[in-house]
């Protein structure tokens, strides 16, 4: 009989006699995988949305008076010291009337008693990709409202600083998951295995003694643990895909969601995890043999 | 490297000063010399607490021994490890006084048991079984969970685990304790088309009538130690 039949025989065998444990260690990992990568799935798409976000990200620094040339040579001197920028405009009070008519499109006749200068004229400055952190915008924000004739500076303030908190509380629950993920794996599969071992002693102690090398007594945990991670991970992998295609039909249609293009992992993301799990509960098996399996 | 031993044989076993001790200060068996040659029968005999099981224990490597050397076909046996040690059970075959059968499993698939770890192919695993479970009279117990079965039966299962992989060397500890006559008969008629066959023989027993008129050697241990040698022609 090839080594391999033999394996399979055991493990099979294995599966039978605890298959009860083998079930709630399977619905365990399943679980786990499926709250990490639910957490992780959101978190990944915030990351996305926050970096559309940020390419949209400017500054708009309002002035007292409008800048003439030589000011705002000036000006872009100031900008420029702090650190590079990607553009720099500058913004006339009639301009921003225009702008800001125009905006208002059908409804622009509200504007026919204003005067056409009532809005101040303003510096809109886009920063370089690479200062898109919020502190670094803060600190940005914080020097141009220091330039000389500087009203106020604008970009939408408590909207990037609340994004922001949720991204970080979401990464700490991710985080979170992802010990729960790495924990339950773990001791979950080791204790099953430490279960089998323990229902199997007489007959591991037996096979020993009729000659069965270490691999033929080992390998059939190790290929448990795996198997685990294989089915349970792919199982929890599986579940949050059909709970995203089930939001996206239910919530499809104009709504909150449609704010968000929300994607799933990209095949390479899911594989990874599902190998990530594997790996975890192969690492359980292993620990619970080193312990528990005296060959 | 093998040996002969006396009679121009080559060596099986070997041990030299052998001494087996349990804690806290429980000496099984003391200074224990022997040469057993290949395609021997040899009787170990004895009152219970002699030393009888402990031997067969050092024997197949169950139990270290305190001191002293055990060879096995010329290799160190409390030196092998892993593959190598695996391998060389694979060529002992033993039948334990405590029978060590798995009572949840088929008479058949303990049989089985020894020769799969030799990875031997189903068809001969299967028609090995049948053979073997005939000659001991167990044929109608085939597909019996050994759990149901008398002392007596279990005794025979353990005897077919212990010779169905064709070991070079079986050892049997106490073959005939729960038999009656024609079933110790069966079992020692089955030993001895081991023996001719080429197998080395070591029966550890206090029965008797299994070695009264033997013309093999016979070893009496007292209280662990060696007491005397009968017999010896081959």
């Amino acid at each position: 009989m090839s080594f391999w039949l033999t394996v399979f025989r055991q493990v099979g065998r294995n599966i039978r006699q605890t298959w009860a444990s083998q079930l709630m260690t399977l619905l365990t990992v399943s679980l786990s995988v499926l709250i990490f990568a639910f957490f992780y799935l959101i978190y990944a798409n915030m990351l996305t949305f926050g970096e559309k976000l940020g390419d949209d990200l400017s500054l708009i620094v309002y002035l007292e008076d409008e800048p003439g040339p030589e000011l705002q040579l000036q000006l872009t001197k100031k900008i420029t010291t702090f650190d590079e920028v990607e553009k720099i405009r500058f913004i006339s009070r009639a301009e921003a009337y225009q702008r800001f008519a125009r905006q208002l499109g059908q409804n622009q006749d509200v504007l026919n008693d204003m005067p056409k200068d009532f809005l101040p004229p303003s510096i809109e400055v886009v920063p370089l990709k690479n200062l898109r952190s919020l502190n670094q915008v803060k600190l940005f924000s914080a020097y141009l409202s220091r330039l000389p004739g500087t009203l106020k500076v604008q970009y939408g303030q408590d909207w990037v600083e609340r994004f922001y908190y949720f991204t970080k509380l979401l990464s700490i629950i991710v985080l979170l998951s992802g010990t729960l993920l790495i924990l339950t794996t773990i001791f979950m599969v080791a204790y099953t295995i430490r279960l089998t071992i323990l229902g199997r002693q007489a007959e591991l102690e037996l096979l020993k003694l009729v000659g069965a090398t270490n691999n033929y007594i080992r390998t059939p945990f190790l290929l448990e643990g795996l198997l685990q991670g294989i089915i349970g991970s792919s199982l929890g992998i599986v579940s949050l895909y059909a709970l995203y295609e089930w939001i996206k039909l239910r919530f499809s249609g104009p709504g909150f969601l449609n704010l968000f293009e929300f994607s799933f992992f990209s095949p390479v993301v899911s594989i990874t995890i599902i190998c990530v799990s594997i790996l975890l509960c192969t690492l359980g098996s292993y620990s619970t043999m080193q312990k528990f399996l005296r060959i | 490297m093998k040996t002969k031993s006396n009679n121009g044989l080559e060596t099986m076993i070997e041990l030299i000063k052998v001494s087996k001790e349990y804690p806290p200060d429980v000496v099984a068996l003391k200074d224990l010399s022997l040469s057993i040659a290949s395609g021997e029968m040899f009787f170990v005999i004895g009152m219970s607490g002699a030393g009888k099981t402990t031997l067969l224990k050092l024997l197949c490597s169950m139990e270290i021994p305190s001191s002293g050397l055990i060879e096995i076909s010329g290799k160190p046996i409390s030196q092998l490890k892993g593959h190598h040690l695996a391998r060389l059970r694979q060529k002992i075959g033993v039948a334990y006084q405590d029978f060590k059968l798995l009572n949840d499993r088929t008479t058949a698939e303990n049989v089985a048991i020894s020769m799969e770890v030799s990875y031997k192919k189903p068809q001969i695993i299967k028609k090995r079984v049948r053979d073997l479970l005939e000659q001991l009279g167990l044929a109608d117990k085939h597909d019996t969970i050994t759990g149901e079965l008398s002392r007596g039966e279990q005794q025979r299962v353990t005897l077919a685990r212990a010779i169905a992989n064709s070991p070079t060397m079986i050892l049997v500890d106490e073959p005939t304790g729960n038999l009656d006559a024609v079933t110790t008969e069966m079992v020692m008629n089955l030993l001895n088309k081991c023996n001719k066959a080429g197998a080395t023989v070591v029966i550890a027993t206090h029965d008797d009538s299994i070695y009264r008129h033997t013309s093999h050697r016979v070893m009496e241990l007292r209280k662990g130690r060696f007491h005397m040698m009968t017999g010896g022609i081959l």
